[in-house]
């Protein structure tokens, strides 16, 4: 064999996938801080993430967010007052809360009517693809809700 | 022609009766935070205040009217009372007399606001029908330099307004005191006082 045929045989397959770097495959999420983990990591410019009961406690965090009581009771009173504030504009279901500032952004999310979910993020990040992320891992997240 | 706006703190422990009392006198609908409770206390009510309660009530036309903000109760929302609490010209502390396990925490936190209030206070002892008990609990939990204390029955909407009643009364006497302690005071503004003490006390009679 021709040093060139040994270069060839050796080099990956344009065909073929190079095989994933150590640590590249996730597992399938199984609890709701699995989900913010995976949300965290998978989404380009995603911080941490934070799920909380509507009531303010603490539900999961995403393993890289400060363990902080405050942090929960804080998403569930800006929730409650946006729930209110939206009725400004006549809406009836909040969907989003956006809290745009010099650092980046905090993103909530109501999930069911138990939870509300925090995102720490980069103001550039891909929010459609944020949102759809989270739609998709619903079921797991709601399983949470303290009981 | 609204001649005075007074900003109402309605504050105390968890399940006390503060949004009662706002719901009870409100004329206006009341802003609401309500949610439904997990754990613990879903054992104790339904539904608790998680950011704030508002709400308003006027007198005579609406030359006076009050603009009452309800904090949440439990610790983990004291940074809505911190930010509600910011201009306020009068504090109503709510308690439950009945939940006795709530007082020894509920006089650290009225103590505490006590400390560093320049504004007056007024204790609403909740499901208490007697003066003396009611002044009873309200020393047990440190308040020895608030305006009044008010037995009520905060389910029913009377006791309600007459716990506003107190409010009023409170804020027109302080008026009154800050008015004597000015030598240079203004005479017309004490005559708008005094009339305002007159409507009050036709409101009342």
């Amino acid at each position: 064999m021709s040093v060139v045929e040994q270069t060839r045989a050796a080099a990956p397959s344009p065909f073929r996938p190079p095989p994933p770097p150590p640590g590249a495959v996730r597992p399938a999420p199984e609890t709701p801080a699995d989900v913010l983990d995976e949300l965290t990591a998978v989404v380009t410019g995603a911080g941490g993430a934070i799920l909380a009961s509507v009531d303010g406690f603490a539900v999961a965090s995403s393993s890289n967010m400060e363990d902080d009581a405050a942090h929960a009771a804080m998403l569930a009173a800006a929730t409650g007052l946006a729930r209110q504030l939206m009725t400004i504009g006549g809406g009836n279901e909040l969907r989003q809360l956006v809290v745009d500032h010099d650092e980046g952004l905090l993103l909530l999310w109501p999930i069911g009517e138990h939870l509300v979910l925090a995102m720490v993020a980069e103001r550039t990040v891909d929010q459609s693809r944020l949102r759809a992320f989270v739609r998709s891992r619903v079921a797991l997240l709601t399983g949470a809700r303290r009981s | 022609m609204t001649d005075h706006v007074f900003k109402i703190l309605v504050t105390g422990p968890f399940a006390a009766g503060k949004t009662s009392l706002i719901q009870s006198v409100s004329q206006t609908p009341v802003v609401s935070t309500d949610v439904v409770t997990s754990g613990d206390e879903s054992e104790v009510k339904d539904a608790t205040t998680v950011a704030m309660d508002f709400g308003t009530y006027s007198i005579e036309d609406d030359a006076i009217r009050l603009l009452i903000f309800g904090t949440p109760g439990q610790p983990r929302f004291r940074f809505m009372t911190n930010i509600l609490k910011g201009d306020v010209d009068i504090v109503t502390f709510v308690v439950n007399a009945e939940a006795r396990e709530t007082h020894p925490s509920a006089g650290v936190e009225l103590r505490s606001l006590l400390a560093d209030l320049r504004v007056p206070a007024v204790v609403a002892v909740n499901r208490c029908d007697d003066q003396d008990e009611a002044e009873k609990i309200a020393r047990s939990l440190g308040a020895t330099d608030v305006a009044r204390v008010i037995p009520c029955q905060l389910i029913d909407e009377d006791s309600g307004r007459e716990v506003v009643i107190e409010i009023l009364t409170t804020l027109l006497e302080r008026m009154e005191d800050d008015d004597e302690a000015d030598d240079d005071g203004d005479e017309t503004a004490v005559a708008d006082d005094n009339d305002a003490e007159r409507e009050l006390e036709a409101v009342t009679a």
